[in-house]
């Protein structure tokens, strides 16, 4: 095994985040709707509030916006692609 | 009356959705593609789903804030299962269309590493922006993507990174244990 | 301990115990920062919690924490690549002779790396903190397999130039 490749996995070794992370990310995450219960909460109040169609809507909004993100993500790969290599030139 | 009927048809040119601003016509790239991603969303579809962005998320009051000034969004995503499946022949039908006097080419980058191409277009009318195109294209995939109406580049591209939901599959043998 | 089971079976809570080490140590490699690593970290898992339903065995969870992982880490280091960064004439020279297994090395490693832009830079905390084959790390980083390769070839004969014109190279090795 090549030195320098033992000593990188020696200086890259992981490390453990500071005390008490695991419980600061669970309470704070406690205190945000988790997207499980978003769902389920807003599927509950659609049927009550509006019947079968409101919740058909519901569905159709969600998949319209899951079609958005895609579509924002895929045109913002290239945009930032061209800034981190402008960035590389620049510095 | 025709003058009133010329004048209610002419107001009511505002109110439509804009469509694309240019023909999206890659059949010679989707006849090679292994996969393709096809999205068409115009201003009424986009105003319905950013009813559904959630305003206490900071990744979605973000995506809010960016499509306000937009009036539609077309990609075309191709990925190819080896590198040369593609040729700049193919983009041609999409380049002859931005070199037309509307269109101004205000990025052009290749990669020294892998070839990869990116070129983004401003449609200009009258001095003001009104439409984006972009053109990547890379050994594996070719993107193209339309966006009508005012959008700020920067802003977009700081979007990268906050789609959290890759999906990403299990590796298929062990890896380093936690 | 706060715990979500949902269908899948993937607690929330055992992922952040399994995990936290992999996503602070991905930032922290990667930024060099403990604060804003931490920041990323506890980040990148609100982003599991919010998507968990999607989520599908816990072999996904640790893909998909890695992926969001590199993603942040390279978002906030290009938030923060406008204030200034190390310049590779700051880090300082080793004054005593560096021998295997010296904190000093690991030190120095862990700086040179930091002056790596950031593509090369992901590249080697992938490889080499996560053990990651090329094809993974491609995987990740939605690269070529062959740009990859490239990044960890260049960033290996570069280190080892930098390594030897502070005197430190295989010949300090007896073993």
């Amino acid at each position: 095994m090549d030195w320098l490749e033992n000593e990188l996995r020696r200086a890259l070794a992981r490390e453990d985040p500071p005390d008490g992370f695991a419980e600061r990310v669970m309470a704070r995450s406690a205190r945000r709707p988790s997207g499980t219960r978003r769902w389920l909460a807003a599927a509950a109040m659609v049927v009550v509030a509006v019947g079968a169609a409101g919740a058909w809507r519901q569905h159709q909004g969600y998949e319209a916006k899951r079609e958005m993100m895609l579509a924002l993500q895929l045109a913002s790969a290239p945009i930032d692609r061209i800034q981190s290599e402008i960035r590389g030139i620049t510095q | 009356m025709k003058t009133l009927l010329l004048f209610a048809c002419l107001t009511a040119l505002p109110m439509l959705a804009a469509p694309q601003q240019f023909e999206l016509n890659l059949d010679s790239v989707a006849a090679k593609a292994s996969e393709h991603v096809d999205v068409s969303l115009n201003a009424a579809t986009l105003q319905f789903a950013a009813k559904f962005l959630d305003a206490n998320d900071p990744d979605d009051a973000k995506v809010k804030k960016l499509i306000e000034g937009i009036e539609g969004i077309y990609v075309r995503h191709y990925k190819f299962k080896s590198a040369g499946t593609w040729t700049q022949a193919d983009l041609e039908p999409i380049r002859a269309q931005l070199h037309g006097p509307d269109w101004s080419k205000i990025v052009s980058t290749t990669s020294s590493e892998d070839g990869a191409n990116t070129e983004v277009w401003l449609h200009i009318a009258g001095n003001k922006n009104i439409g984006v195109a972009i053109l990547a294209a890379e050994p594996n995939s070719v993107t193209v993507v339309n966006i009508a109406g005012n959008i700020d580049l920067e802003s977009l591209a700081k979007l990268g990174g906050h789609f959290g939901v890759p999906k990403v599959k299990p590796a298929d043998k062990p890896k380093k244990e936690e | 301990m706060l715990t979500e089971a949902v269908e899948t079976g993937c607690d929330f809570g055992a992922l952040v115990l399994r995990h936290q080490s992999t996503v602070f140590s991905i930032a922290l490699h990667f930024l060099r920062d403990r604060a804003t690593a931490e920041e990323v970290a506890q980040e990148v898992f609100f982003s599991l919690h919010r998507n968990l339903q999607q989520i599908e065995t816990p072999a996904h969870a640790a893909a998909w924490l890695r992926k969001v992982a590199v993603q942040r880490s390279i978002d906030e280091g290009r938030r923060r690549s406008r204030r200034p960064q190390v310049a590779l004439a700051d880090v300082a020279e080793p004054t005593a002779s560096i021998r295997p297994g010296d904190p000093l090395l690991s030190e120095l490693l862990r700086k040179l790396i930091s002056t790596l832009p950031e593509a090369p830079r992901m590249v080697m905390v992938l490889r080499y903190q996560e053990d990651l084959e090329p094809a993974e790390i491609a995987a990740a980083l939605e690269m070529p397999v062959a740009t990859v390769k490239s990044h960890l070839q260049r960033s290996l004969a570069l280190l080892r130039g930098k390594l030897a014109r502070r005197g430190v190279g295989e010949s300090e090795w007896t073993g």
